[in-house]
């Protein structure tokens, strides 16, 4: 079958490019000043005590080799350990990953709903009020930042009104964490039929999901808007409409066409929100993957960075794929 | 040709016109005059530019932004369809008047297969449900002699030759048995071999259908085998308009001799009919249209505009000095 032989292509193409994506990050990791021996060890360290703890962690070593052994325990699972929290960093990632990624995928969704409609409705009104109202949001959300607005609606729900819980995480601190199964904090609450634990963390979610998903619904609409203006004047909708075709059927013709172009913006903000929203992450403490990788970055903390780096690649790479797939599905000229 | 009932179309002083960025308006049609009647079949001619393309658009009320309709109207069934609801429209179009497009690979969707392209227009013109529209379509193919046509049914645009994409294209016109067929350049991609099958194959169905046909083209060779009457428009004017038989034989205009020498084997004929290049120069407005370009003008040519007129013979042409005509 066609498909099954396109996705075994696509998967034994993830090797190499997972490897490429290693190897530069490995290195420009390495190009960041500061040794990590010296940080680890403080100010009042030994000449021969930071040698010594250089030999243990193989910098002493040439960095060809040290990246040789960073691929082997990669390839064996491990991804070393993170000198700040003395823990493995693959624990560590496992456990931050997956609060940033629901936090980005329901911001991102709740983006879908918001830019999609809007950017459909703002393209078949021309010059119209809808129009420019699209105009005017897509303005505005390039031109506020993500943190900026976070900020504001702490002010608005949390300080003012008093409806939002406090910014400080995933869910109230009085409450215990439901069973890890998942790392979704919605999906563990709902598995362990914990009801409180389900409210508490679905009310910490709503203002970091607004936030992400009216700032990053701009580009959205941006890109939902200007495909659906050239599809509409495409060749094939003309012919559509010489042929008399209810203007339902017209439109449903465009969506259809411009669906290509909003599941590229998404795969691209969907991979870069995974590092992006930090600032986001910061505001309300989520403990997410970026806030993580941040915070190891500015301490030398090279294990981590490049757990995050081999993280978001299999993300992103994974989220391609599925791209891809996407394509496969939309568009009958990709399956030649 | 006589015309006992009302015309099926009736083009008449229309004027279509486009905004220009400095501010002088593009005439692309300046009062087009024209009838069909019912089961005839007109071809116009005419150089690219001529406003062919956007004579036909007006026709289905659907003339391309920015340019409007400034001038008259044209009637189809007694519908003005240059003023026609966007609704009213829709539900004519494809199903009484329907287009035959150029380079339809290009045209038609690419995500829809052919099934699904014949299949809407049945659904929603002649209100067939999916099995009846697939079984409907299936039988439109072959009509229009596509090789396999069980397997096209599903086969997408790109799958398909430039050919058999004008079949397809052929198919969904006809669908619905409409009575006016326009056929704007349909073969002018295609080889020769294969344009002359599908003009045959067109007029033998739009006369199975008693329908009439308008003929775009830039090959006026085509007009000689499928019309009954011929209109060669020239920079948004029709300059003559003639039965075939009549034009083939005595041309009146000075742009028809020179469209017809175009097509000539003779390199003296083209010489003599056609000015040398650089000798086009611009005229000032006001006169005849082709006056730039005519090697028979005279001084009249650059005062005056020359209107449409019947000249013995049956031909009307609009010239001072129409040729074979004592002045």
């Amino acid at each position: 079958m066609a498909l099954a032989r396109y996705i075994l292509r696509r998967l034994i193409f993830v090797v190499p490019q997972l490897l490429g994506i290693l190897m530069v990050g490995f290195f420009l990791v390495k190009l960041i000043p500061g040794d990590p021996a010296v940080l680890m060890l403080g100010p009042n360290a030994t000449p021969e005590s930071v040698a010594a703890l250089r030999s243990s962690l193989g910098l002493d070593q040439s960095i060809v080799t040290q990246f040789g052994v960073y691929i082997g325990h990669v390839l064996r699972g491990d991804l070393g350990i993170s000198w700040q929290s003395t823990r493995p960093v693959l624990d560590d990632l496992l456990e931050r990953f997956p609060a940033t990624l629901e936090l980005v995928t329901l911001g991102l969704a709740l983006a879908l709903v918001i830019g999609v409609p809007l950017g459909i409705a703002s393209a078949s009104e021309r010059g119209g009020s809808v129009r420019r109202a699209g105009d005017l949001y897509g303005l505005l959300a390039g031109a506020i930042p993500d943190f900026w607005l976070a900020l504001v609606m702490i002010y608005l729900f949390y300080s003012v009104l008093g409806i939002a819980p406090p910014p400080l995480g995933r869910m109230d601190i009085a409450l215990s964490n439901p069973p890890f199964v998942t790392g979704s904090m919605i999906l563990d609450s709902l598995l362990a039929g914990d009801w409180e634990a389900l409210h508490s963390v679905l009310s910490h979610l709503v203002l970091p999901v607004v936030t992400l998903g009216l700032i990053n619904a701009g580009p959205i609409l941006k890109v939902t808007q200007s495909t659906m203006l050239r599809v509409q004047a495409s060749d094939f909708i003309r012919y559509a409409e010489t042929c008399g075709l209810p203007r339902k059927v017209v439109r449903r013709q465009a969506i259809r066409a411009s669906l290509p172009s909003i599941v590229t913006i998404v795969s691209v903000l969907y991979g870069f929100l995974i590092g992006g929203a930090v600032l986001v992450e910061i505001v309300f403490s989520w403990g997410g993957a970026g806030q993580y990788a941040v915070q190891a970055v500015l301490n030398a903390d090279i294990n981590p960075v490049l757990g995050f780096v081999v993280f978001s690649a299999v993300f992103s790479l994974v989220v391609y794929l599925l791209v891809d797939l996407a394509y496969f599905m939309l568009d009958p000229r990709t399956r030649g | 040709m006589t015309e006992t009932a009302a015309p099926l179309l009736a083009v008449e002083d229309l004027h279509v016109s486009f905004p220009h960025p400095t501010g002088n308006a593009v005439e692309a049609l300046r009062g087009i005059d024209l009838t069909i009647a019912r089961g005839e079949m007109i071809g116009v001619v005419g150089e690219s530019g001529a406003g062919k393309t956007t004579l036909a658009r007006a026709i289905l009320g659907m003339v391309p932004r920015p340019g409007r309709v400034t001038r008259g109207r044209a009637t189809f069934r007694g519908e003005v369809m240059t003023e026609l609801e966007d609704d009213a429209r829709r539900a004519i179009l494809g199903r009484d008047l329907s287009m035959i497009i150029p380079n339809p690979r290009g045209e038609l969707n690419p995500v829809l297969t052919v099934g699904e392209h014949i299949g809407n227009v049945l659904r929603h013109h002649r209100g067939l449900d999916k099995t009846a529209a697939r079984a409907a379509a299936l039988d439109l193919l072959r009509a229009v002699a596509i090789p396999d046509p069980q397997r096209r049914l599903d086969a997408y645009p790109h799958e398909l030759s430039g050919g058999m994409a004008q079949r397809v294209v052929i198919a969904i016109a006809l669908a619905c048995s409409p009575t006016l067929v326009i056929s704007d350049d349909a073969t002018s991609g295609l080889d020769v071999t294969v344009q002359a099958q599908i003009l045959d194959l067109l007029k033998q169905l739009i006369r199975a259908n008693d329908a009439s046909a308008i003929f775009i083209t830039r090959d006026i060779a085509v007009t000689a085998h499928f019309c009954d009457r011929i209109a060669v428009l020239y920079a948004g004017e029709i300059v003559e308009l003639a039965a075939v038989g009549t034009f083939f034989d005595g041309p009146r205009h000075p742009y028809s001799i020179m469209l017809l020498a175009a097509f000539a084997y003779s390199a003296e004929l083209r010489r003599h009919w056609t000015r040398p290049e650089g000798e086009e120069e611009a005229l000032p407005p006001g006169g005849c249209s082709f006056a730039a370009r005519c090697v028979r003008r005279k001084q009249r040519c650059l005062m005056e505009r020359p209107a449409l007129r019947a000249v013995p013979g049956g031909s009307a042409v609009r010239c001072h000095f129409p040729v074979g005509v004592a002045p």
